[in-house]
């Protein structure tokens, strides 16, 4: 007989169909090699065994009774904590395709019991809102054919540079020149920049082949990268280096790594390209970063000047901050004092309804040096699910109405707008990033699409992958643990970097052709803008295309 | 050439206005149908020379008043295009094969879309010469050839034509190819010579000189053209090789190769990268000898995320961890597949002196409520192995060590910590109040439950052991206590519970405690009963009460409970055969002569009325150092985890301790008794203390479902899944993908140690868990490390 045994379900059980991924094993391809569920992050597949009653009836003799066939594969856990996250590392080592994830169609119930014991689901990535964003149905409309001098892409010489930093009206500027006044320092920047990631949200191995890559950017392609280090300090010899130029200092609640960089101002060769202000993230607003103990290891530890093994909040506010103003004047005066009046300091914001509030008071600073928005579409290396999919706010009309509302004022060629948040969420970086120029700001910061493109970042809208929290990347991008960063080789991502900026810049020429532009970036150039979509058309104030 | 026919077309009509160029063309075509050269007085006219000649009948114009644009355009092959002076924009635009020279400058566009013929220019040319020209391989190259300078974006898109700048006279002699020339040319030539800015385009065209070949085509060519413009004089200070040079289009496939990128990777990391550094890592200070070199996805050694252990035995198999005295049935079965019966019999009666008395009979088998093997077909049946064991002969004990226990009652828990005291050569003295051995096994279980046979042998068994010494009939006191207290290293008190509990409703004292009932009913002299019985209480022990009620000629028993009835398996099974009823809840508002009378005033008849809510301790003799817990109506002794009392030299066991079942009583002895046997041996006490192993590390889909449970103890050895102990099936080595896995004999010191393990090389192993999958027993795990 088979045993009629008991099989509990509790309100947590699930079933391999109720989960996002589900593995498809073809038995009569397997080898039984053990690459697939040696590589697995999550320990989601394992070796299985199977039983199969094979009755024998014979109706016309009395000889009866079963047989079993025994057989194996590879099967997923149905377990929360070691549910398939689709990243497809089984494939990728399977000699044989015989396995791999597949996203299943059905909704899923796992989404119910994703808050074991009580914690609140908790992930990396972007929001997981597929689909074509309002960038990506943004055109450009205003082809430049006969009524203008026609450009080519290939043939012409186009700058693609920005300006990051206060820029002084001329008569300004030119009363200051003569009266050999201070001038606001500006820096001139290729306008897609490697948004804020910290050396600890990122691995070494990471963090330093970005750098790599963008120095090579700079050095040899003669594209004036920079990228942003997130909180968290940086390597002393990196401050001492002539790359730090390229690299954006961030200084954000938790103040993480600062001690180590001001040790180091006297013996800085050059000046970092900025200093950015970190109050709020597009993809968790007022929620603060939380490096977690087991990312904390000795190097990250000594970068951050804390002890080993402890977590490490940055908190959603700054601790002695009360006000705009107060932010305002005690971190950006601070901050440009620092190194001179040399740098330019700017905040980054979170898409917010408030953001318009935060820029006039930008604006009535002397030392503030441009604004970063943030919208809901920005990628984080860890989020509760709550603050990824649903607190913030989109970045295009945020971006729209605070240009606008610098065009009203006549100021809108004086501080900088920097747009993030979803840039290049599908793929279509350099068309993200030219529509928000064209809607009015001065660059863009890409991060997530920068792991997808230099890395080979696993993680999409459909949730798959998406454990950078826990320190697992099955890719190296995102732990701390050397048997995964190692997985990484720094020269490889640098190499995509490199490619990546130079198709960027390809691009951007390609879009910029077109319209007749080719001396200046069509910043705010929102007569060239059309979208499929009347009531955003209204919203960003520009052409309803059809 | 006297025969020539010459014709002339002026550009301007009679009254000395301009002609427009549909006119003109028209006048021009309709001369040249009978001409064979024309002089075309000119006024600005467009288009001129556009599709005249051909090569059968070849024509020559010449240009005499200015030209307008597109000079040349669509010439055809067989016309020569004269322009005596300089021309506007687009000279030879679409040019398939005419020659056109303009004497003096020409303007922006020259040979634009050019496919065929030659223009040449005298003097020096505008912006965008020599675009989009290409050559079509069924016929010559177009050639231009300029004199002084070309303007800016000179040979975009060039596709095959070859252009001559001979960089004299120019226009722009610092720069006579023009700022940016080249970009997008995929095929063609230029030779120049003189000054450039050097901003051709890189990715487009590769500047070499002339070879032989190409030098002596130019230096063919060149007196030609310096005669079409009438410069003959120039061709010395033309031909100095050494100042010309050549721009030649780069192959596509020449370009794949260039575009690797400006400098390798591996260059700017070592050259530039790594100097920025001082020459070295970056994280050289933070972080000393951290490795960051490349490894793969799936390693071997340290860098495997997780690795194998062969946690043999490390955790308990249910049996083992269920059973209050932790046989290891598994262990058990395997001596039996071994053939080792009289070892597995040994082994068993090392744990317990009543194999069969209570593994095989009374025991509900706490060990095989959980067994594994019920996930396949059906748990081991252990009463089949106890029973095996009942006439197999006590182990040797060891050799008398001198020390010497007292232990006060003679119940299961007493002859059980006098069992094991006296197998580790420790004298045990039994004093028992009653004139028999076995406490409520003995007193109080009927016979058809517990067979005397069966009894009597273990009972004589235990007799048979050394170092056991019996005293029956002694009556407990304080007195005695201390000095037993004196006499012995220490006093183990296993007096168990033998007060009943009552409750004090009306007419209580007509009610008949169980305990004494059973006595009774198991004596020479039994209670009288009645034909009608009431049992208060429905646990196991009032279905005893039940049936020896029934024996003793009660026809219809009734047990009451204040709520659901806790009694389970053989003993309600035999109660309810019996005939026996259960009723519940109901609560009892007094006993009379007719019986019991609930709280709702029914009265079930009765002529006897049993009580069986329990017992309690009775401990008249207990010393005053001896603390109490005082719980459930009665006083239990207060002990700790080894049996350990408030007394140091008295230990506690049994229900004395907390109410539970004979092999509870029996647990408890195994475990004080072992705790003494390492005080008297200066060792350190090791509690059971091993993890019950979880069913899903067992791998059961290798087991087939039997038919039957079977009933010999090798059936049980064949079921048994041997969780958590390895039964060395070599599944693990065989199914390791990367042959890490052996098997190694061991010296083993001890012949119940296990003389062999499994290994993992590390060097081999990539971690994929399949060792773990697979073991049927779960005895490989994985962990990180």
């Amino acid at each position: 007989m088979v045993s009629v045994r008991s099989v509990y379900t509790q309100p947590s059980s699930l079933t391999y169909s109720d989960l996002p991924w589900i593995i498809q094993h073809r038995e009569d391809r397997c080898t039984l090699c053990g690459q697939c569920t040696a590589v697995c992050p999550k320990q989601a597949i394992y070796l299985t065994y199977r039983r199969q009653r094979m009755p024998k009836l014979d109706i016309l003799r009395k000889k009866r009774g079963n047989e079993y066939r025994h057989f194996v594969g590879i099967r997923q856990h149905t377990s929360i904590d070691k549910m398939c996250i689709g990243c497809g590392m089984c494939s990728s080592v399977c000699p044989n395709e015989a396995i791999g994830p597949v996203p299943n169609p059905n909704e899923h119930r796992s989404q119910f019991h994703m808050n074991q014991k009580g914690e609140a689901w908790k992930r990396g990535g972007r929001r997981n809102a597929p689909g074509r964003t309002i960038l990506d149905r943004i055109s450009f409309g205003r082809i430049s054919m006969l009524t203008d001098p026609a450009l080519d892409a290939g043939r012409h010489e186009f700058s693609t540079n920005t300006i990051l930093g206060r820029i002084l009206p001329p008569e300004e500027y030119l009363r200051r020149r003569a009266a050999g006044e201070w001038i606001p320092p500006t820096r001139e920047i290729f306008p897609f920049v490697i948004g804020s990631m910290s050396f600890g949200a990122l691995s070494p191995n990471m963090w330093l082949g970005l750098l790599q890559g963008v120095a090579y950017c700079n050095e040899v392609l003669g594209i004036p990268v920079v990228m942003a280090t997130g909180e968290g300090g940086c390597p002393p010899w990196v401050l001492k280096s002539p790359f730090l130029k390229y690299i954006i200092l961030q200084i954000a609640s938790g103040y993480f790594g600062w001690d180590e960089i001001i040790r180091a101002i006297p013996e800085m060769q050059c000046d970092p390209a900025a200093i950015e202000i970190k109050y709020g993230q597009g993809a968790k607003p007022g929620d603060g970063g939380l490096l977690m103990w087991f990312k904390v290891s000795k190097l990250i530890a000594r970068l951050r000047g804390v002890p080993e093994g402890v977590d490490l909040p940055s908190p959603p506010v700054h601790q002695t901050l009360y006000s705009i103003e107060e932010s305002v004047m005690k971190m950006i005066q601070t901050m440009s004092m620092a190194f001179g009046f040399r740098v330019p300091v700017y905040p980054k914001i979170s898409g917010s309804t408030s953001a318009k509030s935060v820029l006039n008071n930008l604006v009535r600073n002397p030392y503030a040096g441009g604004m970063l928005i943030d919208g809901i579409d920005g990628g984080t290396g860890a989020a509760y699910n709550v603050s990824l999919d649903a607190t913030g706010h989109p970045i295009a009309s945020n971006l729209r109405e605070c240009y606008l509302e610098l065009v009203a004022q006549g100021r809108q060629n004086e501080i900088p707008l920097f747009a993030a948040g979803g840039v290049g969420k599908n793929g279509n970086v350099t068309q993200n990033g030219m529509a928000l120029i064209m809607l009015g700001a001065s660059g863009v910061h890409i991060g997530k699409y920068i792991m997808q493109s230099s890395a080979g970042c696993l993680g999409n809208e459909m949730g798959r992958c998406n454990v950078c929290n826990v320190g697992i990347c099955p890719k190296g991008i995102t732990s701390q643990n050397e048997k995964l960063f190692r997985r990484l080789d720094p020269d490889d991502v640098a190499q995509r970097v490199a490619d990546t900026f130079m198709s960027i810049r390809t691009e951007m020429k390609k879009i910029m052709a077109p319209l007749g532009r080719s001396q200046s970036l069509p910043i705010g150039m929102s007569d060239a803008l059309g979208i499929d979509d009347a009531d955003a058309a209204e919203r960003l104030k520009i052409k309803y295309t059809c | 050439m006297s025969d020539k026919k010459i014709v002339t077309v002026s550009g301007k009509d009679a009254n000395g206005l301009r002609l427009t160029s549909k006119i003109f063309e028209e006048e021009v075509r309709g001369a040249a149908a009978a001409a064979d050269e024309l002089i075309l007085e000119s006024f600005g006219q467009h288009n001129i020379g556009l599709r005249l000649g051909t090569e059968d009948h070849p024509l020559t114009l010449h240009i005499t008043g200015p030209a307008g644009q597109r000079l040349g355009c669509m010439g055809h092959p067989g016309a020569t295009i004269i322009s005596e002076d300089s021309a506007s924009d687009d000279v030879g635009y679409l040019n398939i094969g005419a020659d056109i020279i303009v004497k003096g400058d020409a303007t922006n566009g020259v040979c634009n879309a050019m496919a065929g013929g030659r223009v040449m220019i005298g003097g020096s040319i505008g912006a965008r010469g020599l675009t989009m020209t290409k050559w079509n391989p069924e016929y010559a190259k177009p050639e231009m050839w300029v004199l002084g300078s070309v303007g800016d974006t000179f040979a975009e898109f060039n596709c095959g034509g070859i252009g001559i700048i001979c960089g004299h006279e120019s226009k722009n002699a610092d720069n006579v190819l023009g700022y940016r020339p080249c970009v997008g040319m995929v095929g063609g030539q230029v030779y120049y010579r003189g000054k450039t800015d050097d901003s051709y385009s890189r990715t487009n065209a590769k500047l070499t000189k002339p070879t032989d070949e190409e030098w002596q085509w130019l230096i063919d060519g060149l007196p030609g053209y310096l005669e079409a413009i009438g410069r003959t004089e120039l061709f010395d200070t033309l031909s100095k090789r050494d100042e010309w040079n050549l721009l030649t289009a780069i192959t596509p496939q020449e370009r794949a190769l260039m575009f690797s990128g400006p400098m390798p990777m591996a260059e700017f990391a070592k050259r530039i990268w790594s100097q920025g550094f001082g020459g070295g890592d970056p994280l050289r200070d933070l972080a000393p000898g951290l490795e960051r070199t490349l490894i793969g996805v799936v390693e071997s050694g340290e860098m495997r995320r997780r690795k194998p252990f062969w946690a043999n035995r490390d955790s308990a198999a249910p049996c083992t961890y269920y059973c209050p005295m932790h046989i290891p049935t598994i262990d058990r079965l395997r001596l039996i597949r071994d053939g080792k019966t009289d070892e597995a019999y040994e082994m068993l009666l090392r744990y317990t002196p009543f194999p069969a008395s209570v593994c095989g009979t009374i025991c509900p088998n706490l060990c095989i409520q959980n067994c594994s093997r019920k996930k396949v077909d059906y748990s081991i049946d252990v009463s089949v192995l106890g029973n095996a064991v009942r006439t197999v002969e006590p182990p040797k004990a060891k050799p008398s060590t001198g020390h010497k226990v007292a232990i006060i009652g003679g119940g299961p828990a007493g002859m059980g910590a006098a069992w094991h005291l006296a197998l580790a050569g420790i004298e045990a003295h039994i004093f028992e109040k009653a004139d028999q051995l076995g406490g409520k096994l003995a007193l109080t279980i009927p016979w058809e439950r517990l067979s005397k046979a069966v009894w009597d042998m273990e009972v004589e068994r235990f007799l048979k052991e050394d170092n056991i010494v019996v005293n029956l009939g002694v009556t407990m006191t304080r007195e005695k206590i201390e000095q037993l207290k004196k006499e012995f290293d220490y006093v183990i008190i296993a007096v168990g519970t033998h007060q009943p509990k009552i409750i004090p409703f009306p007419g209580h004292d007509r009610v008949i405690p169980a305990l004494d009932y059973l006595k009774a009913a198991k004596s020479n002299n039994p209670m009288k009963t009645g034909k009608q019985v009431v049992i208060i209480g429905a646990g196991n022990v009032g279905c005893d009460v039940a049936a020896e009620c029934y024996r003793l000629g009660a026809e219809e028993v009734t047990m009451v409970d204040i709520q659901k009835p806790l009694a389970f398996g053989v003993e309600r099974d035999a109660a309810e055969a019996l005939g026996a009823t259960f009723k519940w809840p109901v609560m009892t508002k007094e006993v009379t002569e007719k019986g019991l009378v609930t709280d709702k005033d029914e009265l079930i008849p009765a002529q006897t009325v049993i009580i069986s809510i329990g017992d309690v301790p009775s401990l008249p003799f207990l010393p005053e150092s001896v603390e109490l817990v005082k719980v459930a109506g009665g006083s239990w002794i207060k002990t700790d985890d080894a049996g350990r009392t408030s007394d140091d030299k008295i230990l506690a066991i049994g229900d004395v301790e907390r109410p539970g079942l004979a092999t509870n009583a029996l647990g408890a002895a195994k475990r004080t008794a072992e705790y003494l046997i390492a005080t008297f041996n200066n060792t350190k006490w090791l509690p059971f203390n091993k993890k019950l192993i979880q069913y899903e590390s067992l791998t059961i889909a290798h087991y087939d479902p039997a038919e039957e449970k079977g009933d010999t103890e090798n059936h049980q050895a064949a079921r048994c899944l041997s969780c958590g102990s390895c039964r060395d099936c070599h599944l693990c080595e065989t199914i390791c993908p990367t042959h890490a896995i052996s098997r190694r004999e061991l010296v083993a010191d001890d012949t119940s140690k296990v003389n062999y393990e499994y290994v993992s090389d590390d060097s081999k192993c990539i971690a994929c868990g399949f060792c773990a999958d697979t073991c049927p027993c779960g005895i490989w795990t994985m962990r990180p490390f």
